[in-house]
């Protein structure tokens, strides 16, 4: 049991009950009067030469205040990496995906948007299309941007240790493949923007974002600008995991039409423009070799994966370093070799989702060393536990772990889902249509650096007290999307502090308040709540001097607690202080009148001696990582690891899937709210096992989303999913605030592969290309049935 | 996307309503009851709508309108041609729009579940799926058609939809529908001239098609008699628990002549694997006179199996669909030869 009152609990979130009642105001619930909605023109084709854009019947239809095009927009481009400014606000000479956006349009209502928008007509060239990511390379097909060769966006060629030497060491050798598909991130609440023009030339953006400030930025650059003009609000947001991280066409689009109308302007994606925005995770063709010794030690990992990145690059240049990074651990691996090539197609853009990059990976190594295991006549998760690293060491490309519970872990999924009595004998597989399967994960607790190149601060918290006194209010960038941050930084300040949550108000998620990255990257917790935590110091420290001043005591001897300033050094005379408070509250009711000195009235004395107090905190992370190019992606001030069990149930002769239980095991470091922990922990489970199932965005030949609404991409429903377990274990982070480090991603990386290697076990094969549908397992069985039958 | 605009016209009785459906069927009426496929289907999607590529569909309004949820069941083709602008699409599906919905809500004699003379079951077209899940005499005597509201959609969905929207909606999935055909339930049609009785595996003709007539309302489905030694069965195979559009669906009805003892009558009907639900036609003659055990049963199975004409889609290859109908087929038939034997 730790000594914290708050920290560590099951305390009630923040947001609970307004979001229970409907209360909580999201950004389609705001309303400006005079506002405008805007509509945006789609492309309908793949890929296509514009010779023409005529907007002159939507500028006559009666209703309508702006139509924008590249005319008004202008061509410069922009985008998420530097180095991959890729995208420009709206088509200009060519269309690159079903959905890319042509024009938008601001009109007096939603209808009458829509019906301009109809009103555009576009004279199109078609040109050949590129759908294949795995052939988008070769010789011949067309090129999408003049400034990807071969298509090919980005690419990386790593080499840690000696491959050569792990070959030579290693006893067994085997290579295996994993497929994926483009996903969407299905989060409830489709993106919406609001924007506003004030008669300064300040803009104001109300948006469906994770990341406020890189918004904010694109923003300034994109529309010409100064950042200091802009303030991006983000109000509450329904889900992000990844595709909100990035500034959309319709963040851009919509301000310039407030920009050009100057009136208020909103939009609300449909949830189809939000399949066609998409910018979630990539379509991933990964090839492994790995070699192992006789003992089970690992000897090397040579590593090859294509990433379909669609039209642009969006986050994707990250997501190709990760693919391959973050495999360095939580196993001891000397040598890995990566070979990662991010190509563009005519699909829309993939960006960041939930355990970004690295989850395929990560599921395709999984199912190896469950292969390995096998072929050794070893135990898969004894086989695991000869390789886990310990807390102080570095991975082959230069990672450090300070803390790292991965043994502790994957001991408590063993365990507890009996693991021993289920599987009964090492290496046996039962092939009777019930499995067990384990995985391990590994996963960053915050990127290392900005996303773009810089000295800034990761963020800033400031905490002000109350002039009147009595409560605190927090402010931060910090993006609040359902995660729960705003309910972790509450916490360490009313903790701090010795406040009830009720006194703390977080005001969050506004560029105007501070300086945060963002909600992405797992970072939150640790970096903000660092920060957090650092301002609600300064501002104790200062109460506390002011009222040890009054009273004649040093401040070392006084502290904070349960809502009191309590005297290490014996009872002291308050009495001054407290009639002070009296005087100035005459005819007021609930005064304090007990034996302690109250905050109210400590800090309200504190404000009579030193004005507003306000209290700041900050966080950048040390320097971290190698200097091999792209060494930055990947490192993080701590890792987190996480172990799982699933348990399936196959019919043998349909396919049908059922998972009965998922055990799992995070280390977060320290919960600084248990149930949040948790939750997040079964939100990665179901969300992997959608990916593992069921998802998939479907195409047809050209290029067209045949399933873009959530009644035929399938994710989850509650009758699908398993009894779950989250086992919290906590290694006590050294570089987090009170120990805590990530769990909103890392939790996701075993989920997969557990359920592929559960299959195999209950099944006998193996799949390799996801979603493991009912028919590719029966596909799979009918091959392994023939395949027997030849051999006879 | 939203709703385009139409009126709504709220019939007092049966006769009224046929009377409006004749009166508008000009300009484009349709028939509005539980209202969970058709207002689905009036909010089509901006950009990547699909009809299906049946002849008719394409001329015929009627089919232009055809569902999000399971258009592409049936081989599909985007509206739109390439080139030009998408947003003249918009148009042309706005004129194929209606320009009124005919509601049944005020309909009451057609809400109700009831013994006819002979016996068997009348089910006016407006009961509710989850009414149909929930009424024991159904589950009991019917029990293919309880399973095949058990996993259609959600609980929000069973509560608004109707057999008869089920029916008339024409999917070749449908999940109430297939064990309608399996049945072997009539449908009553009322017109403006009176009223016609047609077998259920008839109505439908291609996916969003039927017989129906445009001033016809589907009033009444009515199973016949559940003999003493019969048993029936429904499973839905799909891809998750519940919000699917199955992949394969099949309904079997065993009658026996007495328990365990030969088959005197058996009907399978499968969805999803043609462009309506089919009736398996050639497993009645494996199957009658026989007595249902392994070998024959097995053989009816195969029989299923050859008697439909899947295609790949998104939901399922035409291979793994074929050996579907084999596998669930031969299931159904074992447990409603079950069901059959213990009937009281
Ligand atoms: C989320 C979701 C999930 C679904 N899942 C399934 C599923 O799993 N399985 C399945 O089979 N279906 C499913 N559906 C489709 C639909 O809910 C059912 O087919 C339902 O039975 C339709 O009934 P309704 O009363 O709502 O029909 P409506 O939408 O009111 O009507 C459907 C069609 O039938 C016509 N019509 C209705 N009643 C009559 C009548 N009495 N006479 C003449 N014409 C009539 C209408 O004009 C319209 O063309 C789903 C729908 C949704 C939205």
């Amino acid at each position: 049991m730790s000594d914290y009152k708050l920290l560590n609990t099951r305390a009630p979130r923040v947001d609970a009950v307004d979001k229970a009642t409907g209360r909580a105001v999201y950004t389609d619930d705001l309303k400006r009067s005079g506002m405008l909605y805007a509509a945006l023109l789609h492309s309908p084709l793949a890929h296509a030469r514009i010779l023409n854009i005529d907007t002159s019947r939507a500028q006559k239809l009666p209703g309508v205040k702006a139509v924008v095009t590249h005319h008004e927009a202008g061509i410069e481009p922009y985008g998420v990496s530097p180095a991959r400014y890729d995208e420009t606000i709206f088509c200009h000479d060519r269309v690159r995906y079903v959905g890319d956006e042509i024009a938008a349009v601001a009109a007096v209502d939603l209808d009458t948007a829509l019906q301009a928008v109809s009103l555009i007509k576009v004279d199109f060239e078609e040109l050949p299309l590129v759908l294949d990511g795995l052939t988008a390379m070769d010789e011949g097909q067309p090129q999408l941007h003049e400034m990807y060769e071969k298509n090919i966006c980005a690419e990386v060629n790593w080499h840690f240790g000696d491959i050569e030497q792990g070959r030579k060491e290693a006893d067994l050798i085997r290579t295996d493949r994993l497929t994926s598909k483009m996903q969407d991130a299905a989060f409830l609440e489709p993106q919406s923007v609001l924007a506003e023009v004030d008669s300064h030339g300040n803009l104001t953006m109300w948006s469906s974002t994770q990341a406020p400030h890189y918004v904010q930025r694109t923003l300034a650059m994109a529309l010409k600008i100064p950042l200091h003009k802009v303030r991006v609000i983000k109000p509450a947001v329904g889900g992000g995991f990844g595709p909100k991280a990035s500034c959309s066409t319709g963040e851009l689009a919509t301000c310039l039409l407030a920009m050009k109308t100057g009136k208020p302007v909103k939009l609300t994606f449909d949830r189809e423009q939000v399949f066609l925005h998409s910018r979630a995770r990539h379509q991933f063709f990964h090839t492994m070799t790995t070699g192992i010794k006789k003992d089970g030690t690992l000897s090397f990992l040579e590593h090859q994966c294509i990433l379909d990145g669609g039209a642009y690059a969006s986050f994707g240049i990250a997501t190709v370093y990760y693919a391959g990074s973050l495999l360095g651990g939580p196993y001891r691996l000397k040598n890995m070799k990566y070979d990662g090539r991010r190509v563009v197609t005519n699909k829309p853009a993939c960006g960041a989702q939930r355990g970004h990059g690295a989850v395929i990976a990560r599921a395709l190594f999984e199912v190896q060393l469950d292969r390995l295991a096998e072929e050794l006549g070893m135990d898969p998760i004894e086989l695991r536990l000869r390789n886990v690293m310990e807390a102080g060491e570095t991975t082959c490309n230069e990672l450090f772990v300070s803390s790292f519970g991965m043994r502790e872990a994957l001991e408590a999924v063993r365990d507890s889902a009996t693991w021993r009595q289920k599987r009964s004998q090492a290496g046996r597989i039962r092939r009777n249509g019930k499995g067990i399967g384990a995985a391990c994960g590994f996963f960053v607790s915050g990127a290392g650096y900005p996303i773009y190149r810089s000295q800034t601060y990761h963020c800033t918290v400031i905490t002000k007290v109350d002039d009147v006194g009595g409560g605190v209010t927090v402010m931060s960038g910090a993006a609040d999307i359902g995660q729960g941050s705003d309910t972790v930084l509450a916490m360490i300040t009313a903790e701090e502090l010795g406040l009830s949550l009720d006194d703390v108000k977080i005001t969050s998620g506004d560029t105007a308040l501070s300086v945060d990255l963002g909600a992405y990257s797992s970072r939150t917790t640790l970096m903000t709540g660092h920060a957090c935590r650092e301002a609600a110091q300064d501002v104790k420290r200062q109460i506390l001097a002011a009222v040890g001043g009054r009273l004649g005591v040093p401040p070392e001897t006084l502290d904070l607690r349960d809502g009191l300033v309590v005297s290490l050094a014996g009872d002291i005379d308050f009495s001054a202080l407290r009639e002070e408070y009296l005087k100035e509250h005459k005819g007021f009711r609930d005064l304090p009148s007990g034996p302690q000195l109250t905050f109210r009235e400590a800090s309200r004395i504190a404000f009579l001696e030193l004005g507003s107090i306000v209290g700041t905190g900050k966080y950048k992370p040390p320097k971290l990582g190698g200097s091999f190019k792209g060494a930055t992606v990947g490192t993080s001030p701590a890792f987190g690891c996480s172990a799982q069990i699933a348990e399936v149930n196959i019919d043998l002769e349909t396919g049908e899937v059922t998972v009965d239980r998922i055990t799992g095991a995070h280390d977060c470091g320290f919960a600084i709210n248990m149930t949040q922990v948790e939750g997040q922990m079964q939100g990665s489970m179901m969300m992997g096992m959608g990916e593992a199932l069921m998802e998939q965005v479907q195409y047809d030949q050209k290029g067209r989303i045949v399933n873009a609404n959530l009644a035929e991409y399938k994710i989850p429903t509650s009758l699908d999913m398993p009894h779950l377990e989250a086992i919290v274990v906590e290694s006590n982070e050294p570089h987090g605030p009170y120990g805590a480090k990530e769990v909103g991603e890392g939790a996701i990386m075993p989920v997969i592969p557990s359920i592929l290697n559960a299959i195999y076990d209950a099944t006998g094969v193996r799949i390799e290309e996801l979603p493991i549908t009912p028919e590719r397992i029966i596909a799979a069985l009918h091959a392994a049935k023939n395949a027997l039958l030849d051999s006879k | 996307m939203i709703l385009p605009q139409f009126d709504v016209l709220v019939p007092e009785t049966v006769n009224e309503a046929c009377a409006m459906l004749a009166e508008h069927a000009e300009h484009g009426v349709r028939v509005l009851a539980g209202g969970t496929d058709l207002l689905v289907n009036l909010r089509r999607p901006i950009i990547t709508q699909h009809v299906p590529r049946c002849d008719g569909c394409r001329t015929h309004p009627e089919g232009a309108v055809s569902s999000t949820i399971d258009c592409t069941m049936w081989e599909s083709e985007p509206l739109m041609a390439s080139g030009g602008s998408l947003r003249t699409l918009l148009r042309d599906q706005e004129k194929t729009s209606p320009e009124f919905l005919v509601s049944l809500h005020k309909l009451k004699e057609l809400k109700n579940i009831r013994r006819s003379d002979d016996g068997g079951l009348r089910i006016g077209a407006l009961t509710t799926l989850a009414e149909i899940q929930r009424s024991p005499e159904i589950r009991q005597d019917y029990t293919a058609l309880a399973e095949g509201t058990d996993n259609l959609g959600s609980p929000l969905v069973r509560n608004r939809g109707t057999l008869g929207g089920n029916i008339v909606n024409a999917r070749p999935a449908a999940d109430a529908a297939v064990p309608t055909i399996g049945l072997g339930a009539m449908l009553t049609l009322h017109g403006k001239s009176g009223t016609r009785s047609v077998p259920a595996e008839g109505f439908p003709t291609a996916p969003g098609k039927t017989i129906i007539e445009p001033d016809e309302l589907l009033t009444e489905i009515v199973y016949p008699l559940s003999p003493t030694y019969s048993g029936s069965a429904y499973y839905k195979l799909a891809n998750r628990k519940a919000l699917e559009i199955s992949t394969v669906g099949v309904a079997v009805w065993v009658i026996l002549e007495k328990p365990g003892g030969p088959v005197a009558d058996v009907r399978v009907a499968l969805g999803a694997v043609g462009p309506t639900p089919i009736l398996a036609k050639s497993v009645p003659a494996v199957l009658i006179g026989k007595v249902p055990d392994k070998a024959a049963i097995a053989e009816a199975a195969e029989a299923a199996a050859g008697d439909c004409r899947p295609i790949d889609d998104h939901r399922g290859s035409a291979w793994y669909r074929v050996q579907m109908v084999e596998v669930l087929t031969g299931r159904l038939l074992k447990i409603a030869v079950e069901r059959a034997g213990t009937t009281t």
